[in-house]
C-alpha cells in the first residue's frame, strides 16, 4: 500500500450538549443516525473512499464507547500495513503535565508527536459530528492546484441563515479568502464553513507552537489559527462543496436529518455503491414484517421487528414496533421497543427505551420533536 | 469447553439442488435475504468455540462459496489461535463417482493429522440448525460411545427428506444402520450428517474406508461399522436427537421450504436462540427504503433494498428493487434483484441479479415453486 501525504485528524472531544440525554453517556459522534451508523461513521468512510490511510480520533467528552467503537479501524478498512485509526484523547507526556484539549487547535497542538512520527506533508482537520460525503482527495488536489498554504471546505447556505455559521468571504475569480467572519451580524457572503481544513503541516506546525505559547489565544481554528494566517498574509482558499451537509446540533435537526433519508432522491444517498458508508456490523437477523403490519414512507434496518404501523419515520437497528403499535413521524433508536397498542408521534426514542403497551409518546401537533429518553409506562 | 477441531463438509453428489445449483455449491445459496447456508454450520462451531475449521470445497463453481467464506474473520473465530482452512478434493469432477468426502480426507489427510484437537465434529454445509457441540462433545464423552450421531425426529418422511439418510436406533439410541430414507414410514430419526469422534478414529476410519472401496463415504464406513459389514470393525455408534429448527437443502423444494418456513417469527426462534448469533459476510448495505405505496406483509427484508410495490409471504434479498405496481406473493427473490412496475409473481425463487421487467405475469402453482435464473431478463 502506498504511503499517503495526507494525514487526517478527527475532532471528535465535543459533548454536543444541546442533544440533551442522548450525549449524557456518549459524545456526539457517537450518537446512532439513518438506522445503522453512527455520525462519525460519516468522516471515517470519507476518509477510507479518499485513500487516507491514517486517521487520528481526538477525543475528550464521554469517551469509552467512543474510543472503542473508531479503534476497530477494519470496520472501515483502515487496517492495513502502515494503516490504522489511532484514538487521541489528551495524555501526560514526560515534558509536559495532563491537560485538557483547551480547543480545537490545542487538540492537534498536544499531539504534534504523533503527526510527526508519519511525516506528513498536509493534514486534514476533520469535525466528527457531521454528515456528509465529500471526497477529501479531491479537495487535496485543488489545495495543490491552488498553490495555498490552508484551504477551507464551504458551502454555500442562504444568505439570510448565513450569520449562523462561520463565514468567508472570496475574492471572486479564485476563491481565495481575504476575510473571515464568525457569526457575522451582516454576512457578505454566503460561503459557510464547514469546520474541514487543509493545512501544509510544516507551516501549521509552526503556527500551532506560537499559538500554544500565546495566552491571549482560544487556541480554535476558526477563532485563531485562520484569522492569524490572513493577517500573516498567508494564501487561504475555499474549496466549494456541493452536496449534502449537516451539522446535527439539536435534537430537532438530528430529527431531520433523519427524516432527509425518507425522501426520494434525497443528497445523501447512502446506497451508492461507490461511496459507501461503512459501520460496525452487526449480527441480527434481517427485517421481519409482521401478517398485520403496514409499512410505508419508512427506512427499516436489519434485526427490525414491525408488526404494527410505521409510517414517515426511521428505525434502527433492532427496534420493534408490536402489533396494534402505531410509530409515525419518528425516530427509533437502536432497541427501542413500542409495545402493543402504544402511539409514538413526532418523537425522537432514545436508544433501548421501553414504551409500554397503549401509552402515548410526542404529538401531533408539537412545535419540537420530543426527546424520550426514559421509559414511557404502559396505560391499561 | 472441550478441545476439537470442526469439518463442514460439502454436499454429496447424489444430491442436486435444480437452477441454484447451476451456479455455486449449496453452502453458498442464500438463505433469508441475508445468509448463505454455510453461515449456520460455520456459526455453530464457533459459537461452539471451535475455532479451527477445515471447510471443505465442492469441486462444483466454488468462487462464490471462497468469497463469502474468506479467511473466517467474519465468523467471530480467534484471529491468532483460530484458523479456518478452505481445502478442495482431488476429484476431477463433481458428479465422478470418485468424488467422495473419504477421497478429500485422504487428499488433505495431512492437514487433518496436523490438528493437535482430540475431537473432530463433522457436519455438512448444506443443512440448516443451531446446536451447541461444546455440549453435544460433553454429552458424547460422558456416553462413552465411540463415534456420536445427530438426528432429528420427523413426521412426515413420507413426503419431506427423500434425498436425506435414516438412522435406525435400539432402545439405547444405539445406531443399528444409516439407510437412504426410503419414504415409507411419517415417523423417522433423518440423520443430519453429523458426527462427533475421537480425531484418531476419524483418520483410521478414513484409511480404512479408502482402502475398502474407492466409492466409499464416511458415511458408508459408519453405517460398515455398526452393521458388521466389515469384520473386526465393533464400534459403538450412538445416536442423539437434536431440538429445534432443522432444514436439510437437498432439493429445490427443501430450500424454498426452509425459507418460508422461517417467514414466522415463532419458527425462526427456534433456529436464531438468544446468544447465538448467526455470523455472515457484511455487505455494508445501507437500510431499506419502503416509499409510499408500498405494501408489505408477512415478509423478511434485508437492507438496501428500494420498495413500492407489494410483496405479501415473500423473502427479498439485499439489494433488490420492487418497483411501484409490482405484487410479490410466496416468492424468494435473491439479492440485486429488479422487479419492475406492475410485474405480479407467485411461488418463484428469483436468483441474483435477474430483471423482471417485460412480462407482467410470472405465476407458478402453488406447491410448486418456479425458478428464475441468475442474470435473466423477463
Amino acid at each position: 500500500m502506498k504511503q499517503n501525504s495526507m494525514l487526517a485528524m478527527i475532532l471528535a472531544g465535543g459533548r454536543g450538549s444541546r442533544l440533551h440525554e442522548l450525549t449524557n453517556k456518549v459524545a456526539k459522534p457517537a450518537v446512532s443516525y439513518g438506522g445503522k451508523y453512527r455520525i462519525v461513521d460519516f468522516p471515517l468512510s470519507n476518509c477510507a473512499n479518499s485513500g487516507i490511510d491514517v486517521v487520528g480520533v481526538l477525543t475528550q467528552y464521554e469517551s469509552i464507547l467512543l474510543n472503542s467503537y473508531v479503534a476497530a479501524g477494519g470496520r472501515w478498512g483502515l487496517d492495513a500495513k502502515d494503516s490504522g485509526v489511532y484514538v487521541l484523547p489528551p495524555r501526560e507526556k514526560a515534558d509536559v503535565g495532563l491537560d485538557v484539549y483547551r480547543g480545537t487547535a490545542d487538540a492537534i497542538s498536544q499531539n504534534i508527536d504523533f503527526i510527526d512520527s508519519r511525516s506528513p506533508e498536509y493534514l486534514l482537520i476533520l469535525s466528527g459530528d457531521h454528515i456528509y460525503k465529500m471526497n477529501y482527495a479531491q479537495m487535496l488536489a485543488f489545495h495543490k492546484a491552488s498553490k495555498a498554504d490552508a484551504t477551507i471546505a464551504v458551502i454555500e447556505v442562504p444568505i439570510k441563515e448565513a450569520s449562523r455559521f462561520g463565514i468567508m468571504n472570496t475574492d471572486g475569480e479564485t476563491d481565495q479568502i481575504v476575510e473571515f467572519e464568525e457569526k457575522p451580524a451582516e454576512p457578505k457572503s454566503n460561503l459557510a464553513s464547514m469546520g474541514i481544513y487543509i493545512f501544509n503541516w510544516k507551516l501549521l506546525r509552526k503556527m500551532l507552537l506560537a499559538d500554544m505559547k500565546n495566552p491571549d489565544s482560544n487556541h480554535d481554528f476558526g477563532k485563531d489559527i485562520i484569522p492569524t494566517m490572513l493577517n500573516d498574509g498567508k494564501r487561504l482558499f475555499a474549496y466549494r462543496f456541493k452536496g449534502y451537509w449537516k451539522d446535527v446540533g439539536t435534537i430537532d435537526s438530528l430529527w431531520e436529518a433523519n427524516m432527509d433519508l425518507l425522501s426520494p432522491n434525497n443528497e445523501l444517498d447512502l446506497n451508492d455503491p461507490t461511496w459507501k458508508i461503512y459501520t460496525e456490523d452487526v449480527t441480527t437477523l434481517p427485517q421481519y414484517i409482521g401478517p398485520e403490519a403496514s409499512v410505508t414512507n419508512a427506512y427499516i434496518t436489519q434485526g427490525c421487528i414491525v408488526e404494527g404501523e410505521v409510517k414517515n419515520s426511521v428505525l434502527f437497528t433492532g427496534s420493534k414496533v408490536r402489533p396494534g403499535a402505531k410509530v409515525i413521524d419518528s425516530v427509533l433508536m437502536p432497541g427501542v421497543v413500542v409495545e402493543e397498542g402504544a402511539v409514538v408521534q413526532r418523537a425522537l426514542v432514545a436508544d433501548n427505551i421501553h414504551i409500554g403497551k397503549n401509552a402515548v409518546a410526542g404529538s401531533a401537533d408539537s412545535e419540537h420533536i420530543e426527546l424520550v429518553a426514559q421509559r414511557v409506562k404502559g396505560a391499561e | 469447553m472441550y478441545s476439537a477441531f470442526g469439518i463442514v463438509n460439502s454436499s454429496p453428489r447424489n444430491i442436486l439442488v435444480e437452477g441454484l445449483q447451476d451456479f455455486r455449491p449449496i453452502g453458498a445459496f442464500s438463505f433469508l435475504g441475508r445468509y448463505r447456508v454455510i453461515d449456520f454450520p460455520i456459526s455453530n462451531l464457533s459459537n461452539s468455540d471451535i475455532d479451527r475449521i477445515q471447510v471443505y470445497m465442492d469441486n462444483n463453481k466454488p468462487r462464490s462459496l471462497i468469497e463469502h467464506v474468506g479467511t473466517g474473520r467474519h465468523y467471530n473465530i480467534n484471529s491468532k489461535s483460530g484458523h479456518l482452512q478452505l481445502l478442495f478434493s482431488g476429484a476431477r469432477s463433481w458428479r465422478d463417482v470418485y468424488n467422495t468426502d473419504i477421497a478429500a480426507y485422504i487428499e488433505n489427510m495431512e492437514s487433518i493429522e496436523k490438528m493437535h484437537h482430540p475431537y473432530v465434529v463433522i457436519l455438512p454445509n448444506y443443512m440448516v440448525y443451531s446446536q451447541d457441540f461444546d455440549t453435544l462433545i460433553g454429552s458424547h464423552i460422558s456416553s462413552g460411545a465411540d463415534i456420536t450421531l445427530l438426528y432429528h425426529t420427523i413426521d412426515n418422511a413420507k413426503e419431506s427428506c427423500l434425498h436425506c439418510n435414516i438412522v435406525n436406533l435400539n432402545r439405547q439410541k444405539g445406531v443399528l444402520s444409516i439407510e437412504p430414507n426410503p419414504g415409507t414410514a411419517k415417523n423417522r430419526n433423518i440423520f443430519m450428517d453429523t458426527y462427533i469422534m475421537k480425531k484418531d478414529l476419524f483418520v483410521s476410519l478414513v484409511k480404512k474406508a479408502a482402502a475398502y472401496s474407492s466409492m466409499f463415504s464416511l458415511l458408508d464406513i459408519v453405517n460398515a461399522a455398526c452393521t458388521g459389514q466389515i469384520e473386526g470393525m465393533d464400534l459403538d455408534v450412538r445416536g442423539i436427537p437434536h431440538k429445534g429448527f432443522f432444514a436439510p437443502i437437498t432439493d429445490f423444494r427443501s430450500y424454498y421450504d426452509a425459507n418460508m418456513a422461517l417467514i414466522n417469527i415463532k419458527e425462526a426462534q427456534n433456529l436464531f436462540g438468544e446468544g447465538w448469533p448467526i455470523y455472515t459476510r457484511t455487505n455494508n448495505s445501507c437500510p431499506t427504503h419502503y416509499m409510499d405505496g408500498a405494501d408489505i406483509r408477512n415478509s423478511i427484508v434485508s437492507n438496501g433494498c428500494l420498495i413500492e410495490g407489494t410483496v405479501e409471504n415473500s423473502i427479498i434479498g439485499r439489494g433488490c428493487v420492487i418497483k411501484k405496481g409490482a405484487v410479490i406473493k410466496n416468492s424468494i427473490i435473491l439479492a440485486d434483484t429488479l422487479i419492475g412496475q406492475d410485474v405480479h409473481l407467485e411461488n418463484f425463487v428469483v436468483d441474483k441479479h435477474a430483471r423482471l421487467i417485460r412480462e407482467k405475469e410470472i405465476i407458478a402453482p402453488v406447491g410448486n415453486p418456479g425458478y428464475i435464473k441468475r442474470r435473466d431478463t423477463l
